[in-house]
């Protein structure tokens, strides 16, 4: 869709002239003249104004009443006065009113100094009250949800909270009930208001009403910092600030960006944060002695981490999704050419991608943005459940769709949350996501039998039909959003994607494109800092090696490799193959780790444990799915042992008879930014504050262009067909990390196990909502609970992976045997 | 006189389609068939009908204001019918079903509307009854549905019930109540016209406009302007309660003298009772004086003597009565119906109720007066919709009007509970503004 | 629900959390116990056969399903007696909305109830033009008469849009008045013993007051009743008025 157009108009405010973008309202308007216009219940990202506060009111030439200003649009040659009687009056009554049952405890509240209702009354208040009567007096503060207070009395009924938990999350739990002076903000018969996005309801009320429960009290704004940098707890790297106060992490709070996060938070980056102070983190270097691992110096760790040495050629590394490109880029230097050995991935699993491939899907021609997604035409979600994956993705599809009439595709195998949005919702069996796509290519006009191939994938006919053609009519800006799982099943998967975007013609248009979303926070800047069997940094040709489940499989063998680097990753947890992988640890002779929690795999097997920085400490940069290369920043010094990853790399390197040459944090940046042609010119400085999006920056023509399609594919195999047993779907939950679980406020919320499955093979297998099972499958057993969903696909069951115990990737597939306990 | 919404209106079976057809019914609509949307509306114009419902803006043109094309279009009625003293809808609807579906018809047709809707107040069990059988009967009859009587216009008809709110008789509350939200009004603009029900082009009539549509058509536009006074043409249901002996709805031709409705009609007050003031409008209506009296009642006439036509509900208040406490009920009413949205309304009704409270209890003093006196002024023309207004001007006017009465009222109250007299108390919470800026910001803050 | 009569006690009982208006909800925290409040999947939620039916109905009706929501809840009171949490779990599952969007509705509206309330709805019109004819005393005498039984659910209601047969009431549904003290026994009386309401001061078959209104006595109708197919007791006309307007 093309985006508005700005034009410039001329108003008049106060006797100025001032020229202002046409359309824009007055309250923003008022701005470009240096007029301020206060306001409660304006928010322009909470959707159309609702003029509910009345504060706005301003006086405005040739009409009689006084018009609210932020629902007024500035026009050419409007005449506006802000500083009348007439004006001042309205202001000061409703101030007044709002004040009436305020109960004014500003010097026990916490928003006291960060309070517009404090600024507006001291700047456009009488300074007195008429109100005489007592004021109302309820119980204060009263729970929320275990992570926001409510203290009703200071409520003044702007509707911003419950105009986000309807318009922004639709979670539509946050209400108000009653009506009139009775009016309050509450949710259903006394259940909480616990969602993925609730956090954000905090920094939205304009007084102390609802805050923060882990925050309350902790400081006040004159006490704190705030710090700029990105979370690094999903790929969806929305940009924070960090509340510190006395080198803690106290809180965290969006930073507007609508490149990235349009200002929002999902509640685990805003909570999260705790992990940073949490009891469980490591602060000082391990060594396993016997069964235990035991804090030791930096010198002894890595002294016993030298010994990869004698691994030469026979080291798998992993990378977990949060490590820094940097960290990603000095490993592989540290793998390639210090050990000799080619077998690194950041992948959680799936076959190797060709080089050729990866560049072509990387290919600047063909890269969505964010904002994309909410001026689209039509938006295909596929294989991906953006509130878990992404979440901040899942509001921007939402918005595209409520705001802009952007229409919605959801092809997924479990049912999506975004699924009523969508005007197709599509379902394909677990794994067929390159079968789909096949179809709807052969939907499209390509080749192949659309019956056979939907049929391959277990999806309808007709739904493929039905999305061929809105993908076809309604326009031809057309963002497909997809899930790294796709890329599971095999680089047939990616082909059948570039022929699918190839026949949309996606390439050629702006506004148009892929949009990935990895598994891991730094999935794609990994893949570009050379993280990836076969491909070197900035997607060159490397010697091929082991992907993730080969190094597993060639460890549990005891061939090929025989010690494992883990960079922030625990295999037991994220890969997939949870059997293959204990086997591997348990068998490989030495197993080095960067983590920051003792998790299981870590706790067990790993023998050199280095404590990591948390994102706090950390500085580095990351891409974020659309190419936007962003810079993490160090907020507080780090906390116990712990130093930097870039340090522990170079140091480990040095005594394997590699000098890394880097010494400071920029050094290695900059290292990674020479060897990346398409980062040519990047600085750091440059990407302060927002970031910048290399395919859009000159470097990018630097590009070299990938495998050309159209492909032509083999016939997918069918889906497993399920006779008795049921396929197994595996998601991983927004709240499935281990840094909610060790967050004392999130702890609440991590994930627990749960099978889902149709209401049709509960009832064939005799199972109860609720029910305890156990599900296996080649020997692997996992404990769950039975959650009968009615939109669930009859003949698949869904289950979670990256859970503290129990994750589904224990499980290999594709059939697995449901029983109860 | 004679009458146009009262023909037959006590008719038996009148509410049945065969009696209303034998009576003439849907020949209006058969006519307007035959003509044009453009002509139906150049009739409404001509006629100069004003909507019955509170605002009196011309039907005609509002009709015209929704855009031309191919989409969805809304019609609602508005039989929401809440203004106190207010009752003119429910006898027609009740009596005369089919009345109003030929008027939606019509009005559908002028308008270009496709879905229609008559939003009923859902304490209007019975009438709503009579509707739905009414509905039915006249989509059997081919006079709703698809091509309608074979011309090009198609409408459905639902008749939604609502579930006691005033506000919802708004006209943009009615459509957030109508799209199943909480009934708040909407800002405006965008006007219904444009941006209405569902994000579509929606006309909104009060019940009684709308049933007078097909006496519009019947008698032609320009004959029925001959009715009533120039700018106040036709004729108009009054429904007439309070302190009156002959409490109902009378139709009567616009200007005819407000005596004659209070008096010849509703008998007046009861024996040996004097009309002490009277709301001309439903309970929104500043009050008027037995002085005024001799005003004919219509548009113009009653908003030159400071208040308001409105729904057309006359209520009468004779001297047995004491001002305040007319004046605590209509603040609690309106307190009770503020929807909570905007701040001016939400806080004001409540604060008038409590210094009205105050008032009754004897813990006011005649300063508090002027304090009720600026609040009301606060309220008026700051509010989202005109419900606050709706409480601020009568009790504004009552305050001006009465202001001897309130102050006898304080005194003896405070009297009554053994208070010292007010001219003793030293007002701190009020105290003299200009001595020091921020006297009342302890003991009120 | 918004209720009026509560508010007259309110002065007497002021304490520590209960003065200005003090409404049920604003002092209740959540329970952090429970989960949070979605979409009820109809796959685990009993819903009474009658209850889904009648709300289906009303959503196919209109082009969006929200706007069934007042129907839906009309249905789910008549079903339940009020609007339960059950009650709007149900509604919300067919619906495919939260309970809490419900709850913001149902508290909205003076007719929907979202605590338990007897079966016998007595609304009793306190409004101006009642008042002004004796209402207030009407009220009292009718939540006496109802006393403490369970059944009755006697409420101050604003204006009911029948200020011509003020005082009046709406019991059931129906409306009838001018009312008289005596009359609560009555209406007591006749909703436990299930007989019609006081028939006489119905308003279904009261004729216009409107002298210009009366019939022109057309022979074609003369049989008929005045709601036509709705048989109702005859025209029972006793009012404040004299005797031009024939009955
Ligand atoms: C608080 C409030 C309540 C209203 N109640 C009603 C009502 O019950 N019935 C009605 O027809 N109009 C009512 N109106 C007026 C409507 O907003 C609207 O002007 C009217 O329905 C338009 O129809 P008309 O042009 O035919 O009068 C009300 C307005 C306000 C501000
Ligand atoms: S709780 Fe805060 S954000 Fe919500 S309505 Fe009240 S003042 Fe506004
Ligand atoms: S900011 Fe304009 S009404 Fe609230």
């Amino acid at each position: 869709m093309p985006r508005p157009e700005q034009r410039y108009i001329t108003f008049s405010i106060d006797g100025r002239e001032v020229s202002a973008p046409e359309g824009i309202m007055l309250v923003d308007g008022a701005k470009y003249g240096d007029v301020e216009i206060p306001v409660f219940c304006y928010e322009p990202k909470l959707g159309a104004p609702v003029g509910a506060c009345r504060m706005c009111l301003v006086e405005i030439e040739g009409i009689p009443k006084l018009q609210t200003a932020c629902s007024t649009p500035v026009k050419d040659g409007m005449v506006v006065h802000t500083q009348t009687e007439r004006v001042r009056g309205a202001q000061q009554g409703i101030v007044e009113f709002l004040l009436v049952n305020h109960p004014l405890d500003c010097p026990v509240c916490d928003k006291g100094g960060e309070c517009p209702l404090q600024d507006i009354t001291f700047g456009w208040g009488a300074g007195k009250s008429r109100f005489i009567e007592p004021k109302r007096h309820f119980k204060k503060p009263l729970e929320l949800s275990p992570l926001i207070a409510i203290d009703r009395e200071r409520c003044i009924v702007c509707y911003r909270c419950v105009r986000f938990s309807q318009e922004v999350s639709e979670d539509y739990q946050l209400v108000l009930l009653e009506r009139g002076a009775h009016t309050y903000v509450g949710t259903f018969d006394g259940h909480p208001y616990v969602a993925p996005f609730s956090g954000n309801i905090i920094g939205l009320c304009p007084v102390g009403a609802l805050t923060s429960t882990p925050y309350r009290f902790r400081a006040r704004p004159w006490d704190v910092e705030e710090a700029g940098t990105v979370c690094t707890l999903c790929p969806a790297q929305c940009n924070i600030t960090f509340t510190v106060r006395d080198d803690r992490v106290l809180r965290v709070g969006a930073r507007d960006n609508d490149q990235v996060d349009d200002g929002w938070l999902c509640d685990k980056g805003r909570f999260g944060y705790q992990h940073v102070h949490a009891d469980e983190r490591i602060l000082e270097p391990l060594v396993r002695d016997g069964d235990e691992l035991r804090p030791v110096s930096w010198e002894r760790a890595l002294d016993a981490a030298a010994a990869l040495g004698k691994h030469k050629g026979r080291v798998g590394a992993v990378v977990g999704g949060q490590a820094t490109n940097e960290e990603g880029f000095l490993l592989q230097r540290l793998l390639r050419e210090g050990l000799s050995s080619e077998h690194i991935d950041c992948r959680a699993g799936g076959p190797p991608v060709p080089v050729g491939l990866a560049r072509a899907l990387a290919d600047p021609a063909l890269a969505a943005t964010v904002p994309d997604l909410e001026y689209a035409h039509t938006v295909l979600v596929l294989d991906t459940e953006l509130v878990d994956d992404a979440p901040i993705l899942d509001l921007r599809v939402r918005k595209g769709v409520r705001r802009r009439g952007v229409r919605l595709i959801t092809a997924t195998s479990r049912p999506s949350s975004l699924d009523p949005n969508a005007q197709v919702a599509l379902r394909f069996a677990p794994g067929g996501g390159g079968a789909f796509l096949q179809a709807l290519d052969a939907a499209l006009g390509g080749a192949g039998d659309p019956d056979e191939l939907a049929s391959a994938a277990g999806a309808a006919a007709d739904d493929v039909r039905a999305a061929a053609e809105l993908l076809r009519s309604v326009g031809e800006d057309v963002v497909i959003v997809w899930g790294e799982r796709l890329a599971r099943s095999g680089p047939d998967a990616l082909r059948a994607l570039l022929n699918v975007a190839g026949r949309l013609g996606l390439g050629g248009t702006a506004g148009a494109g892929l949009l990935e979303v990895p598994a891991g926070t730094n999935g794609r800047g990994l893949r570009e800092a050379g993280c990836l069997p076969g491909v070197g940094p900035g997607y060159t040709h490397a010697t091929m090696g082991l992907n993730t489940t080969g190094i597993a499989r060639a460890a549990a063998r005891g061939e090929q490799v025989t010690a494992l680097y883990l960079l922030h990753t625990d295999p037991l947890r994220s890969s997939e193959h949870g059997a293959v992988w204990r086997a591997a640890l348990g068998k490989a002779a030495l197993v080095v780790a960067h983590a920051s929690v003792l998790t299981e795999g870590i706790r067990e097997y790993a023998d050199v444990v280095f404590p990591a920085e948390a994102y706090a400490e950390k500085d580095g940069t990351l891409v974020h799915p659309d190419g936007r290369v962003q810079r993490v920043r160090q907020a507080i010094g780090r906390t116990g042992e712990v130093r930097a990853g870039w340090q522990v790399l170079a140091d480990v390197a040095r005594r394997v008879g590699l000098d890394l040459e880097v010494f400071t944090a920029p050094m290695a940046t900059r290292q990674l930014f020479d060897a990346v042609p398409f980062y040519a010119g990047l600085t750091l400085d440059a990407l302060a504050g927002h970031g910048v999006r290399w395919p859009e920056s000159v470097a990018a023509a630097a590009f070299a262009p990938g495998e050309g399609g159209p492909f032509t594919l083999r016939t997918p195999a069918a889906a497993p067909s399920s006779n008795g047993a049921l396929r197994l779907g595996r998601y991983r939950s927004i709240w499935a990390a281990p840094e909610v679980e060790v967050s004392p406020a999130l702890k609440f919320l991590a994930a627990r196990q749960v099978a889902e499955v149709s209401p049709a093979d509960a009832e064939r297998l005799g199972l109860g909502h609720g029910q305890r099972i156990r599900v296996g499958s080649n020997g692997s057993r996992i404990d769950a609970e039975v959650h009968i969903r009615g939109d669930a696909p009859p003949g698949t069951v869904f289950l979670q992976e990256g859970t503290a115990a129990g994750g589904a990737n224990a499980l290999d597939g594709p059939l697995v045997e449901l029983e109860p306990r | 006189m004679n009458t146009l919404l009262f023909d037959n209106i006590d008719e038996p079976g009148l509410a049945t389609l065969e009696v209303y057809a034998r009576r003439g019914g849907y020949e209006a609509l058969k006519e307007a068939l035959k003509t044009t949307p453009e002509e139906v509306l150049s009739e409404l114009n001509a006629s100069n009908l004003r909507g019955r419902g509170g605002a009196g803006f011309q039907m005609g043109k509002k009709a015209s204001f929704l855009p031309k094309g191919a989409m969805d279009k809304y019609l609602c009625a508005n039989a929401d019918e809440s203004e106190p003293g207010t009752f003119k809808d429910r006898e027609l609807m009740q009596k005369n079903p089919h009345g109003l579906v030929e008027g939606i018809v019509i009005g559908a047709y002028a308008a270009g509307a496709n879905k229609a809707f008559i939003y009923i107040r859902g304490e209007y069990a019975l009438p709503a009854q009579i509707l739905e059988a009414a509905i039915a009967e006249a989509e059997a009859a081919g006079y709703l549905g698809e091509r309608i009587l074979g011309s090009d216009l198609s409408l459905s008809l639902v008749l939604h019930r609502g579930a006691g709110a005033y506000i919802c008789g708004e006209e943009t509350a009615l459509l957030d109540s109508l799209e199943g939200k909480r009934g708040n009004p909407r800002l405006k603009p965008p006007f219904p016209a444009v941006q209405g029900l569902y994000q579509g082009p929606t006309l909104i009539n009060n019940v009684e406009t709308l049933m007078t549509v097909p006496h519009v058509m019947r008698l032609g536009g320009a004959e029925y302007a001959k009715i009533g006074t120039e700018s106040s043409t036709g004729t108009k249901v009054v429904s007439v309660s309070g302190n009156v002996q002959r409490p109902g709805n009378y139709e009567i031709e616009l200007g005819t003298p407000s005596r004659e409705i209070i008096f010849d009609l509703a008998g007046g007050p009861p024996e040996g009772r004097e009309v002490k003031f009277w709301f001309p409008g439903g309970s929104s209506a500043p009050v008027l004086l037995p002085e005024d009296l001799g005003l004919p009642y219509d548009f113009d006439s009653m908003a030159k003597a400071g208040s308001m036509l409105g729904s057309g509900a006359i209520i009468v208040v004779d001297d047995s009565h004491s001002v305040v406490e007319v004046a605590l009920k209509t603040a609690k009413f309106y307190r009770h119906e503020s929807c909570g949205k905007c701040t001016p309304c939400r806080e004001g009704t409540n604060w008038t109720v409590k210094m009205l409270e105050r008032i009754d209890n004897g813990e006011a003093t005649p300063m508090d007066l002027d304090i009720m006196a600026g609040v009301q002024t606060n309220i008026i023309g700051n509010c989202l919709c005109v419900l606050g207004d709706a409480m601020a001007m009568p009790i504004g006017s009552m305050i001006e009007k009465f202001r001897e009465e309130f102050e006898a009222h304080i005194e003896r109250r405070r009297d009554e509970r053994g208070q010292v007299p007010s001219d003793d108390v030293i007002a701190i919470g009020v105290a003299d503004e200009q001595a020091s800026p921020y006297p009342a910001l302890a003991l009120s803050y | 629900m918004s209720t009026t009569d509560s508010e007259h006690a309110l002065s007497d009982r002021v304490t520590r959390y209960q003065h200005g208006s003090r409404v049920p909800g604003w002092d209740d925290a959540v329970d952090l116990d429970r989960d949070p409040a979605t979409i009820p999947d109809l796959a685990t939620t009993t819903v009474p056969e009658r209850l889904r039916s009648n709300v289906e109905a009303a959503m196919a009706k209109y082009p969006d399903r929200r706007s069934a929501v007042i129907p839906a809840l009309h249905a789910a009171q008549e079903e339940h007696g009020w609007c339960s949490p059950l009650a709007l779990d149900q509604v919300a599952a067919v619906m495919k909305l939260t309970p809490g969007y419900l709850s913001a509705i149902a508290t909205f509206y003076d007719m929907f109830s979202t605590v338990p309330v007897g079966r016998h709805t007595v609304f009793v019109c306190t409004n101006i033009s009642c008042s002004l004819c004796g209402a207030d005393e009407l009220y009292a005498a009718m939540l006496e008469a109802a006393g403490d039984d369970a059944d009755f659910n006697v409420r101050s209601f604003e204006c009911l849009g029948a200020c011509d047969i003020a005082p009046m009431a709406s019991v059931n549904g129906d409306y009838v008045g001018p009312l008289t003290v005596d009359d609560t026994r009555e209406i007591v009386a006749a909703c436990r013993e299930g007989r019609e309401v006081l028939p006489a001061k119905s308003l279904r078959d009261r004729t216009s007051t409107d002298p210009n209104a009366a019939p022109k006595g057309h022979a074609d109708t003369a049989g008929l009743q005045p709601e036509g197919d709705r048989p109702g007791p005859p025209a029972a006309i006793e009012l404040t008025q004299d005797d031009e307007s024939p009955s």
